[in-house]
């Protein structure tokens, strides 16, 4: 305990200096981020290339980013939502399917919209954290007019046209679907969760966390139109929003939204080959990554690497899901956010050390693997035993690490 | 319970067609819309009883969404049978089935058994996709077809038994060289004296018995 209090006093040290030591920070926050104090709040922030290493020029730093972060909120939710129909172009209607047509475009953003919204509703369901409400709704859509096309009501009336478009000869359905819905979700609003274990609405003037969560996934889709929203990409914003929402430091935990999205947008800089098809084969594609991860097996554990290749178990069936979420689906939101301080602290080589956990998340599990069927191991390696000790497994990695180097 | 033969199939489509919802509705009997969305693959099995044997099915659930399309193809090699659904309610789910017939014939073994299957039956006032022209689809493609709901659980053990008994029926008819392990059938060689003790310490190079 008297190490763990030393931690912290080490980190509160270097975090007070006028200029933080980032390689200095970068070795402590390899071995572990105290949630203490919000000291793993405040340091991804510096490695994620957020903060600047020089503390004197936080405050006008971040009024502005957060100022320009309310802008995107402005130019891609509020103008859009209060003229949601003012499409004035009279060769342009909603029913043309010209690519250059605004409507093709709106219709186009819904899709993404209804991805996003079905996505962050499952959001670590075992954790009712995302359920609650938050204590920072975005103010600017909360004072809109009851005219005001919010998300929330975006991805109502998308779905109930969905449901309409086919039904419309029934006069009277889509009233009854959505009196039956709106009362379905009042009565719901104090269980948070549906039959179907989805999220539910809060009343009005109230957000949970989860449709903070989508707000800025929306937003990132909008600004980054060439990559979108890709499934995955939920459970890598997640714990970041985690993190930042539940720092004990009011004025940081106020500002979690547009905190969380510059440091997911910096995170998607380095993983974003992940995310697109078009860059599989590039150097940092997903394959490559495979390949690399495989290779550093091989030199690893030839035993069990040579046991894959025997067995055609390939890199593909569980490893893809490991390297392309960061392992977030893999553990744990605790263990998830004590990985990603070792993966944040070692970002400048582009997630080098993920691949030395992965081998050494395989290589704990040898003695199974070894005596076992392709189809045991595979579903062994894609439900990896949670109870597995997260700090054996790094302490493995590093170990790996340090015997790979030499 | 014993088997005779491990197949091997695959579960693809759009995205939200509800393949992992039916995989886990065939697995464990149970719906779950809250699941975590499926990147790459994942793995389920069960053994069932076909034409009086034991048969347990390897099922490989993949990712819908396209990004991920290159990956997927990876799964599609040795796979005996295939689920390929599309969403009732959904008409663009629906108007991709000829990509993904076009990727199974490019990337998987010839004589793959295909299922066709409208998920979402349950959810019928909201159609889009009658069920003739998914009759016609499978027909023109030579698919079996049949549509389902995960939900409620309609159909789905037909949809995996229909496409076991297929190539059941295959197997019979001499149409794959079980001797080669890409057809996606194995038989499952009992060992004397088959007891769990017996298997964990057998032979880990042996294919059987998984």
């Amino acid at each position: 305990m008297a190490l763990y209090q030393k931690t912290i006093e080490n980190f509160e040290t270097l975090l007070k200096c006028d200029i933080i030591d980032l390689n200095k920070l970068k070795t402590l926050a390899f071995n572990g981020c105290p949630a203490e104090n919000g000291i793993r709040s405040l340091t991804w922030k510096i490695l994620l290339n957020y903060l600047l290493l020089d503390r004197t020029k936080w405050e006008t730093h971040l009024a502005k980013q957060r100022e320009l972060y309310r802008g995107y909120i402005r130019d891609t939710i509020i103008k859009p939502g209060l003229t949601p129909t003012s499409h004035s172009d009279i060769v342009d209607h909603p029913l043309s399917s010209a690519p250059e047509s605004s409507w093709t475009a709106y219709f186009k953003e819904n899709e993404v919209l209804l991805q996003i919204d079905k996505d962050v509703r499952r959001l670590c369901p075992d954790l009712c954290f995302f359920q609650r409400k938050t204590d920072y709704p975005c103010a600017e859509i909360m004072k809109q007019e009851t005219g005001f096309e919010s998300l929330r009501k975006r991805i109502a009336s998308t779905s109930l046209k969905v449901e309409s478009q086919t039904q419309s000869r029934l006069t009277g359905r889509l009233e009854f679907l959505s009196n039956k819905t709106l009362s379905q979700k009042k009565n719901n609003s104090s269980n948070f969760t549906s039959d179907d274990g989805e999220y539910e609405i809060l009343a009005d003037g109230c957000e949970a966390h989860w449709e903070v969560v989508e707000r800025i996934l929306f937003v990132f889709s909008k600004l980054n139109s060439g990559q979108s929203y890709v499934q995955g990409m939920n459970e890598i914003i997640g714990p970041i929003y985690y993190t930042f929402a539940t720092d004990p430091n009011i004025e940081w935990r106020e500002y979690a939204e547009a905190d969380t999205f510059y440091c997911f947008t910096n995170l998607m800089i380095h993983i974003r080959e992940n995310f697109m098809k078009v860059y599989d084969n590039s150097e940092f594609g997903i394959r490559v990554r495979m390949q690399k991860y495989t290779m550093l097996l091989k030199q690893t554990a030839k035993d069990i690497y040579d046991l894959f290749e025997e067995q055609h178990l390939k890199p593909e069936f569980y490893a893809f899901r490991w390297l392309t979420l960061l392992l977030s689906q893999e553990f744990n939101l605790p263990d998830v956010l004590r990985i990603w301080d070792s993966l944040f602290a070692d970002q400048e080589q582009n997630f080098q050390f993920l691949f030395y956990i992965c081998c050494a998340m395989v290589i704990l599990q040898r003695d199974q693997l070894l005596n076992e069927t392709q189809a045991h191991n595979i579903k062994l390696l894609q439900s990896y035993p949670p109870d597995t000790d997260v700090h054996k497994i790094l302490e493995k990695a590093v170990e790996l690490k340090r015997m790979h180097v030499n | 319970m014993d088997y005779a033969y491990v197949f091997k199939y695959i579960i693809i489509g759009d995205i939200n067609v509800g393949k992992s919802c039916l995989l886990l509705q065939f697995t464990d009997k149970r719906f779950q819309s809250a699941h975590d969305c499926t990147i790459g693959v994942e793995f389920g099995s069960r053994i069932v009883n076909v034409a009086e044997k034991g048969v347990k099915l390897q099922i490989w659930d993949t990712a819908g969404q396209e990004q991920f399309r290159s990956i997927i193809r990876s799964y599609y090699r040795g796979a005996a049978g295939a689920l390929l659904v599309y969403d009732i309610t959904k008409r663009t789910t629906f108007d991709h089935l000829t990509m993904w017939i076009n990727d199974l014939r490019n990337y998987s073994t010839s004589n793959m058994v295909i299922v066709l299957i409208g998920n979402k039956c349950d959810l019928s006032d909201r159609r889009e996709v009658q069920k003739e022209e998914g009759e016609a689809f499978a027909r023109d493609h030579g698919l079996i077809f049949i549509e389902t709901s995960a939900k409620t659980a309609v159909n789905v053990e037909d949809a995996f038994i229909k496409t076991a008994r297929e190539i059941c029926n295959k197997i019979d008819d001499g149409v794959f060289d079980l001797t080669n392990e890409m057809c996606g059938i194995k038989i499952h060689h009992k060992l004397p004296n088959e007891n769990p003790n017996t298997r964990r310490n057998s032979n880990p190079n042996q294919t059987s018995g998984c």
